[in-house]
């Protein structure tokens, strides 16, 4: 069986508002990255390779199946949602075994499979507590363990660092990137960091289309040329920030040192060329596509 | 495995807790404390020995006008259309269609209804929201020319006039009016008609049935819109959409879940019952199977129904709609059961099934097809909600529809509006 997706020419609608515009994408096995903005149809497009909503027109193939068989596709696939909840009262152990045995997995196996899991996702002495009782972190490590219980060909984690703290997203990602040594995740997130730090293919969507695709190595060397720094004073920067996009800031003292993305050298004082980085390359790309990427008034 | 965690899910539900309280406490205090102490054979002399219904025309016939002479007079009929109270007032035009019918019952005219009302006593009574007076007739005369088939016809004619739902519609007629006072014998013969062919639990498990029955008609509802929005409450539908199985077996499964989990308090009430019975009577002549067969026969097929609706319409509204739809129907279906009398009236279709009563047997015998109907019917009618539950699901699934919401800020309402 061939471990890839393919999604072809793909549109969805919601009544007469089209939430994804002809989506093409190949996804091989390891992590892949789905960086966008919140409401760019990130969610929408992880639903549909999910079979949770029906797209309107194109093809969209995994690892050989085609997505209207849903039953074969729900057995290969592993879907985390973004918001991750469960039955507040059954404990950690519990929610595995049902969702084990949705997926059809027989009672032995799925208890094997279950004390396997909590202990890959560091939950093991948790097993007992009930999920009110878990922490955000400790939840979405067992919803990354639900959607790996009838071991998937697929794993479709949505958003699944938002809201973490710092310890925790590290773990998360190390966690994600062990899990896809055998298979392919598909990361959905708008935290760049996220990306840069697992994914070595990404896309990126805006406004329901992909606006970019192909190695994170690849979008960071297409900004190369076009991220500054620039050292000036602090009372500048209203004016700096209206005519530039800036990415960053350190202040220091009366001076602050700024990211900036252009196309060209900007006008400033102590303005060196720097070595890109992946969130420039993102709002470098996004510009470039004319999107709107002031980030509003201040 | 998957029926043992469903089981689970309800068990540690506080609806279900709920449920058991209530069911056990209806129980007790109904049927239980109806039962504390055993029935004995009637003595002769005793003051009443209560009433038993015949099939008497000529009692039908003079009762009946008796009634309807009484309500024309004060132009007050009492009717339950569609299981409802309602006092009825006629116009002129319709109470003249009335009187004309009196005529033609008694033969009198209006001068001798006027003698009747006149020799009659008048009482003055008042029903919760106003006062009314009405004389007490008795003895209307028969006309030798009205046969039993006219008199149903007018008595038809009547109802429709009222509105339907009257004691005249001509099913009621025997039931209303032609009850006459039990005698010894007939005492004695029903008390060894429990003992003898009822032997005893018969006629217990029937009581048990019907006080369990009503309540088994509206509560199972509560348990069942709970565990069908459990999903969408606790965030859970899109992980159990996004799995292999099936969705005709997640909700058979959870079906048979809710009818065994809501079966079980019922099953201990039974095995109390039984319990209380055997310390009574003893073994001796008593029916060791009865007091299971019966009830788990007349209850089951309501805990069936009542789920399968609710989880049909928590699926496409949502868990309030399902109680709301379940609470019209069951205060329907009792209104209508209570209008048809507690004993020996089971109807085909009547939802709540009644016999309020350790005796009258043969009323129940008599009525056992339609019973053995009315059961099968239900249990149709709960597999056929739970395949509608099933397409609702799967269509949800799919992310092709996403149900009726007919409350909130995605009411449908709202969006027309």
């Amino acid at each position: 069986m061939e471990e890839k997706i393919v999604i072809k020419n793909v549109n969805k609608f919601y009544g007469k508002k089209q939430a994804l515009f002809d989506i093409d994408l190949t996804i091989e096995k390891g992590m892949f990255g789905l960086l966008g903005r919140n409401g760019a149809g990130k969610t929408t497009l992880m639903k549909t390779l999910a079979v949770l909503h029906k797209k309107k027109s194109g093809d969209i193939n995994i690892c050989g199946i085609t997505v209207e068989k849903a039953k074969e596709i729900r057995a290969i696939t592993g879907y985390l949602p973004q918001d991750f909840s469960m039955y507040p009262n059954m404990k950690c152990d519990e929610a595995l075994e049902y969702l084990g045995y949705l997926s059809g997995i027989k009672k032995a196996e799925c208890r094997k499979r279950v004390t396997s899991l909590l202990r890959k996702v560091n939950l093991i002495e948790h097993r007992h507590k009930k999920i009110r009782e878990l922490s955000g972190g400790m939840k979405r490590r067992l919803g990354i363990a639900q959607a790996l219980i009838h071991e998937p060909k697929v794993l479709i984690v949505d958003e699944p660092t938002a809201g973490l703290d710092p310890e925790e997203r590290i773990r998360f990602r190390n966690l994600l990137c062990e899990v896809a040594q055998e298979r392919i995740v598909i990361l959905s997130t708008h935290i760049v960091g996220d990306i840069e730090a697992t994914c070595e293919n990404m896309a990126i969507m805006d406004s329901g289309r992909i606006l970019w695709k192909g190695t994170v190595h690849d979008i960071i060397e297409n900004a190369r040329g076009h991220i500054y720094t620039a050292n000036v004073e602090k009372r500048f920067l209203p004016q700096i920030k209206k005519d530039y996009i800036v990415t960053g800031m350190l202040a220091q003292s009366d001076y602050v040192t700024l990211r900036i993305v252009s196309d060209a050298e900007p006008d400033l004082p102590n303005t060196v060329l720097t070595e890109p980085d992946l969130e420039g390359a993102y709002v470098y790309c996004l510009r470039s596509m004319g999107c709107d990427v002031s980030g509003g008034d201040e | 495995m998957l029926f043992g965690k469903e089981c689970r899910k309800i068990f540690h539900s506080l609806t279900y807790i709920i449920y058991c309280i209530i069911v056990i406490l209806m129980l007790t205090t109904q049927y239980f404390s109806d039962c504390a102490e055993k029935e004995y054979r009637p003595v002769r002399g005793e003051y009443d020995y209560g009433e038993t219904i015949i099939e008497d025309h000529d009692l039908v016939m003079s009762n009946a006008t008796d009634d309807l002479t009484t309500e024309f007079l004060s132009n007050r009929y009492v009717c339950y259309p569609f299981g409802f109270y309602k006092a009825v007032q006629l116009n002129d035009k319709k109470k003249a269609k009335i009187e004309k019918y009196i005529f033609e019952i008694t033969g009198l005219d209006s001068d001798g209804i006027a003698e009747k009302k006149n020799n009659s006593m008048l009482y003055n009574f008042t029903d919760g929201t106003h006062n009314y007076s009405e004389y007490e007739i008795d003895g209307m005369p028969i006309s030798d020319t009205v046969t039993y088939e006219r008199f149903k016809e007018i008595m038809s004619d009547i109802d429709d006039i009222l509105g339907g739902g009257s004691d005249y519609a001509v099913d009621s007629l025997v039931f209303r009016f032609s009850r006459v006072p039990m005698t010894y014998e007939q005492a004695i013969e029903e008390y060894d008609e429990m003992m003898e062919n009822d032997r005893i639990s018969g006629a217990y498990a029937r009581l048990f049935s019907d006080y369990a029955g009503f309540v088994l008609a509206i509560i199972p509802v509560f348990v069942a819109a709970a565990l069908s929005a459990a999903d969408r409450r606790h965030r859970t539908s899109e992980l159990i959409y996004s799995r292999k199985t099936s969705s005709i077996c997640i909700i058979f499964t959870r079906f048979a879940a809710l009818v065994t989990t809501m079966f079980i308090p019922v099953l201990i009430c039974m095995t109390a019952a039984f319990l209380q019975i055997l310390s009574l009577y003893g073994t001796k002549d008593m029916d060791m199977t009865t007091m299971f067969t019966l009830p788990s026969f007349w209850l089951i097929p309501n805990i069936m129904t009542v789920s399968a609706v609710g989880m049909f319409v928590t699926e496409l509204f949502s868990g309030g709609t399902a109680i709301l739809v379940q609470f019209v129907w069951w205060f329907m279906s009792m209104m209508t059961a209570g209008a048809a009398g507690l004993i020996g009236r089971i109807e085909k279709f009547t939802f709540v099934c009644r016999h309020n009563s350790l005796y009258y047997r043969n009323e129940f015998i008599g009525n056992w097809d339609n019973f053995v109907f009315n059961r099968i019917f239900y249990i149709a009618v709960s597999l056929t909600a739970v395949v509608l539950t099933v397409f609702v699901y799967e269509f949800k699934r799919g992310g092709s529809f996403n149900g009726i919401r007919l409350f909130g800020k995605d009411s449908i309402f709202r969006h027309k509006a």
